[in-house]
């Protein structure tokens, strides 16, 4: 089936999302909160098994965090990206561990870089910050070039442009 | 891939091994013979750089695209060249990574990184690591010099430059339907192109330095990139206030100077300028030039002649809150920019778009009042605390002073004429004397005028300049060349030759032109008596000069100190006399934005003066 | 009286010992890259395992952020060390995905050879530490010092051995120094010739046959569900390879097949790469024969004001080790707003220890990371 066919036939069993073509084999599906579980699940079994990642977004300005999660179906040959909105001040969200176990680690990622909780996920500890003690810091807020400064004691250097 | 079968010789098959060549090199007493025609590293290794200081122009393009950071722009210690920074490129080696991005954007290509990739510094026996650390920090920061330039590795022939090198090209009207009308020529840039031709733009500022106004050319290219005319506007007129008229006829030293003209072509700098001007409507630029300024009653100033100079000086006082009044003997302001250059190259309307944010600051423009006639000098003075002279050079030199004939014509009198819209003599065939500007301005003038009469062009361009001598504009030369002028290029020495019974001019006798100028650059021009040649004009207009005209200084003249035939003042206008200070041609010249750099520095002197004595 | 070959395991657990803590790594020559496990250890079998990664975090993916599109190019092969070629390509594919750029041909099939040496240097690495993991180090050698002339192949082409950034959004920086095809030419004669050698003394051995035989089995379904991609993928019986199914650069010009293995152990994997071994030689050659004129790159203006559009999109492709992918957002400014990398290290690294770990013996752990190629670096950027 291509892309198309299939961003269709989910749009009329959910007609709840958006969807987007954006290359023959390159699709978007735009999903809320609450409800992209059940998404992710109809596309797990419609042959899109493989999770190739999740990685979020940081969009201060809106004031929401996207979660993005990336499917291939190996039948197809089709790639589907999953998008998932959720609020700023209080991210919170299930975990996908009971579709793709190892999501797990996905997740750990993002909660350490991005400050995302995942509820039923049973280890969030931190996987490759040690002692950090500053807010995450993938998050648009973080300014490395002010955290170095404070933290290294580093001088001005004169003169680059 | 299954095991073999067991085999007892198969463990001694391996001793072959021992006779064959091994593969490591034994550096340094081997060298790598990897590559075909040169031993060592290869030929376009990524080494250490090295820097040819006499081609690097220290525009920086190097130290913004290093994406670690390591290249620092340090004070040069060498002679300050024209169109080139004082600064060259310090590459800090512990950040370096090699990429070679500062080799392939480098804007004239002096910097390259050679085949060396060995660099020793003997450490301290020393037990501080502190000062360990730093010696480290200072052995490692190598300036690129010369050394290495022979044995190049990675380096980036102009047509590899990372750089956007070709222009966006200018449309403008075609040869032929421009040749018969005064519309203007050049049509402007459209948003995509004015966006595509900013991003050329390296932001290193070498323009600035060159600018005569100091115009902040970097940044206002940047925000028409940005999409933001009116911030683009705004920095303009923090240095010119005429930039709509700069924006069409400056001589434009920026573009020659340009860092991307080294290997490519100039960023359109005049063209962008106008576009961002042509963008905003007059009640913008109005309220970026400052009308709704608070103004405290400071002195009052008299300007003579309302030229780029005197506008200019009355932008830049009255934004200070100085009361001015400009004095134009002519009907209309503008001096020459209205009166001198046709309105193909400058249309009237961008010209009074300039002066009309000009007279919103509440500037007084008193025009057909001329002084020493209307108003003597010595009533200025009495009336207001400065006077500033912006009379120019109105009167036309000639050749054969003795001769009057009203064929024989000055150009700079029928330029005035053809602005005003009055009917000039125009003739079948005209000879124009001249090779500079104001001589592509009437040729081109009157051969528009030509094809509307007769229906077509013959005026042919005679100079003493050569070819390549010639001090006009290269776009005019070509442009008037389209338009179907002929050059006759190092001939002078003329003799008019007249109709012994009419008295009309039938011809013009020319020799040829063998120098113009002497070893000393004094104006000497030889002739070659035995090359001669006749040419058959009923008129000739001369283009060869202009001079002063001092007539209504009065009893001042013998007061003020001249420099040739200039008034000599300070490097900021002020003559021999405290109340009397002078811009435009009659201090220097050449051309309109060293006039609008004079008005803003007389403003800024005039402004210390008065605050300085509260 | 302990018999010699009773599993240590077995007196420990019997003697009821406790268990105890060992740091497999950073520090450990058997180990790839900067990166560790601590594992609980009963005898010399490992009870559970605890992964000790970030010592090479390095904060790429918010560098990124404040680095202009073309500047990020230099941090992107450090992603992956061995195997620096595709990271470049995917992320000059993803812009060029925005922007809808096709780039010339010739630099599609100049792109197509460097990202296949690469592959071709990653696997001698590879297959060297699989030889040396076991004891054998006169194959580490040698497939070291032949990988080396790969590298002077890349010297001679682009200025450095390792980290090429050769590849720019549009194309790529310099063409073919003459001689180089010719030479290459040579190059994958002599490679076709010294396979045979490398069965010998590799891929025949029996040690390697005993060592590897039934270490980290993985079935086909479990690799398509916990993310496990490339070689790996297809030592399970999987007929998979992005080269074919989402195509880029040139390979949907080129002829070549898909070697697959079934049994899904260490030993097939290591089987598969010498199968690859065949298909990268051929595609080189196809590619060098079909090689079309025209430019390298297309000029996108000057580098420090270049915008690309607004618009996401996502470039994979096929590594010598798995699927990696770049995930570029873009809000139509000179910097990009979020580039996300997706490693094949990490399904691999991160989360199969917690499968495949418990019950291997400790002298097998070191194999066990070499056959599935982990790399910390693409995990902890």
């Amino acid at each position: 089936m291509k892309t198309s066919d299939i961003l269709n036939k989910t749009k009329e069993l959910f007609p709840y999302i958006s969807t987007e073509l954006f290359e023959e084999q390159q699709g978007r599906i735009k999903v809320d909160n609450e409800r992209f579980l059940n998404v992710l699940a109809y596309l797990r079994n419609s042959s899109f098994v493989h999770l190739a990642n999740i990685f979020a977004v940081d969009w201060i300005e809106e004031k929401e965090f996207e979660l993005n999660y990336n499917l291939w179906s190996y039948d197809h040959n089709s790639s589907i990206i999953v998008k998932v909105g959720i609020p700023r001040e209080k991210p919170e969200v299930t975990t996908v561990l009971d579709l793709w176990e190892h999501g797990q680690v996905y997740e750990q990622e993002i909660h350490e870089f991005f400050g995302i909780e995942f509820a039923g996920n049973p280890d969030l500890s931190p996987l490759f910050l040690h002692n950090w003690k500053e807010i995450p810091p993938m998050r648009k807020d973080f300014d490395t070039e002010e955290y170095s400064k404070r933290a290294f004691d580093v001088g001005e250097r004169e003169g680059a442009k | 891939m299954s095991i073999d079968k067991k085999n007892i010789i198969a463990p001694y098959m391996t001793l072959k091994n021992l006779f064959r060549k091994t593969v490591t090199v034994k550096f340094p007493k081997e060298e790598l013979d990897v590559f075909p025609g040169c031993p060592g590293v290869s030929p376009q290794y990524r080494g250490i750089h090295a820097n040819d200081h006499e081609e690097c122009i220290g525009c920086g393009a190097c130290s913004d695209i290093c994406p670690t950071d390591a290249i620092r722009l340090i004070a040069f210690e060498g002679e300050p060249r024209e169109g080139a920074k004082n600064q060259r490129p310090e590459i800090d080696y512990g950040r370096c990574c090699f990429c070679g991005y500062c080799v392939d954007i480098c804007s004239t290509g002096s910097l390259s990184m050679t085949r060396k990739f060995i660099h020793i510094e003997c450490t301290p026996k020393t037990p501080d690591p502190e000062k360990e650390v730093n010696m480290i920090k200072d052995k490692f920061i190598l300036l690129p010099d010369e050394k290495g330039l022979d044995d190049l590795g990675w380096n980036t022939p102009t047509p590899l430059s990372l750089l956007d090198l070709e222009r966006v090209s200018m449309e403008q009207l075609s040869s032929d339907l421009r040749n018969d009308s005064f519309v203007e020529i050049v049509k402007g840039f459209s948003k995509e192109q004015a966006v595509k031709e900013a991003s050329r733009c390296i932001e290193c500022g070498i323009c600035t330095d060159a600018c005569p106004a100091g115009m902040n050319i970097p940044e206002y290219i940047t925000a028409i990139w940005d999409n933001d005319n009116k911030a683009s506007v705004e920095w303009m007129y923090k240095t010119n206030p005429l930039s709509n008229v700069c924006g069409r006829v400056c001589t434009h030293v920026c573009e020659t100077v340009c860092a991307i003209s080294h290997r490519g072509e100039p960023v359109a700098i005049r063209w962008l300028k106008r576009y961002a001007l042509d963008q905003l409507s007059s009640d913008d630029v109005k309220s970026i030039s400052g009308i709704d300024q608070i103004r405290s009653a400071k002195k009052k100033v008299a300007i003579v002649g309302s030229g780029p100079g005197g506008l200019a000086a009355a932008y830049f006082l009255s934004k200070m809150g100085y009361a001015i009044t400009i004095f134009e003997k002519n009907k209309m302001a503008g001096g020459v920019m209205r009166y001198g250059i046709p309105n193909y190259r400058l249309p009237d309307e961008a010209l009074d778009k300039d002066i009309d944010a000009i007279k919103t600051l509440g500037v007084e423009i008193l025009t057909e009042i001329e002084i020493g006639k209307a108003k003597k000098i010595s009533q200025l003075q009495k009336d207001f605390d400065f006077v500033i002279l912006d009379t120019g050079l109105p009167i036309g030199r000639t050749i054969l002073p003795d001769l009057k004939h009203d064929k024989f014509n000055l150009s700079i009198e029928m330029l005035e004429d053809i602005s005003r819209g009055e009917e000039v003599t125009v003739e079948k065939k005209i000879a124009v004397i001249g090779g500079g500007n104001v001589a592509m301005d009437i040729a081109r003038s009157l051969a528009r005028l030509q094809r509307v009469k007769f229906g077509e062009v013959n005026i042919t361009a005679i100079s003493l300049e050569s070819r390549e001598e010639l001090p006009a504009d290269i776009e005019e030369i070509e442009e008037a060349m389209e338009e179907g002028i002929v050059l006759e290029p190092g001939w002078g020495n003329m003799e008019v030759d007249l109709d012994k019974k009419t008295n009309a001019i039938k011809g013009i006798k020319i020799m040829k032109c063998t120098q113009v100028f002497d070893q000393d650059h004094r104006f000497r021009p030889l002739f070659d008596e035995a090359d001669v040649k006749t040419l058959q004009v009923d008129q000739i207009v001369e283009a060869i000069g202009q001079a002063p005209d001092y007539s209504f200084l009065d009893s001042y003249e013998k007061e003020v100190e001249f420099k040739g035939f200039c008034i000599k003042t300070d490097e900021n206008g002020k003559t021999s006399l405290d109340w009397l200070w002078a811009v435009g041609d009659i201090i220097e010249g050449p051309d309109i934005v060293h006039a609008v750099s004079n008005g803003h520095m007389t403003a800024q002197a005039i402004d210390r003066i008065v605050e300085g004595n509260k | 009286m302990i018999d010699l070959f009773t599993d240590i395991t077995e007196i420990a657990n019997k003697d009821g010992n406790k268990v105890y803590d060992i740091f497999f790594g950073p520090n450990h020559p058997g180990m790839h890259g900067n990166f560790g496990y601590v594992v609980d250890m009963i005898g010399h079998s490992i009870a559970k395992a605890r992964v000790n990664a970030g010592l090479l975090h390095r904060g790429f993916e918010k560098i990124m952020e404040t680095n202009l599109w073309h500047q990020n190019l230099s941090l992107i092969p450090r992603i992956c060390v061995v195997d620096p070629d595709p990271n470049e390509a995917a992320y000059c594919g993803a812009i060029e995905k925005i922007m809808g750029l096709e780039i010339p041909e010739r630099a599609k099939f100049i792109r197509t050879i460097t990202l296949e040496m690469s592959r071709m240097t990653s696997h001698l690495m590879g297959m060297g530490s699989v030889g040396g993991a076991t004891g054998l180090y006169t194959v580490m050698y040698l497939m070291l010092a032949d990988r080396d002339r790969l590298l002077d192949m890349f010297e001679w082409l682009t200025g450095g051995r390792i980290y090429h950034i050769y590849n720019i959004p549009g194309g790529v920086r310099r063409d073919l120094p003459k001689g180089w095809r010719d030479k290459l030419y040579g190059l994958m004669d002599f490679f076709e010739s010294k396979l045979k050698e490398y069965d010998e003394i590799l891929y025949r051995h029996p040690i390697i046959h005993k060592r590897l035989k039934g270490v980290g089995v993985i079935t086909a379904d479990q690799a398509k569900k916990w993310g496990i991609t490339g070689p790996n993928l297809r030592a399970t019986g999987v007929k998979f390879d992005t080269r074919k199914a989402y195509p880029y650069a040139a390979y949907d010009q080129l002829e070549f097949d898909i070697p697959t293995e079934k049994e899904g152990d260490a030993l097939a994997r290591a089987n598969l790469v010498r199968a690859e071994f065949e298909v990268t030689i051929s595609i080189i050659r196809q590619a060098l024969d079909k090689l079309p004129e025209g430019d390298v790159n297309i000029k996108l203006g000057n580098p420090l004001k270049f915008k690309v559009p607004e618009g996401e999109a996502y470039a994979k492709v096929e590594s010598s080790k798995g699927e990696y992918g770049y995930y570029i957002v873009s809000t139509g400014g000179i910097k990009p707003y979020r580039v996300s990398v997706r490693g094949p290290s990490l399904p691999a690294g991160l989360f199969l220890c917690h499968k495949h770990l418990p019950g291997m013996r400790i002298d097998d752990v070191a194999l066990w990371m070499n056959t599935l190629q982990i790399c910390a670096p693409d995990f902890d950027r």
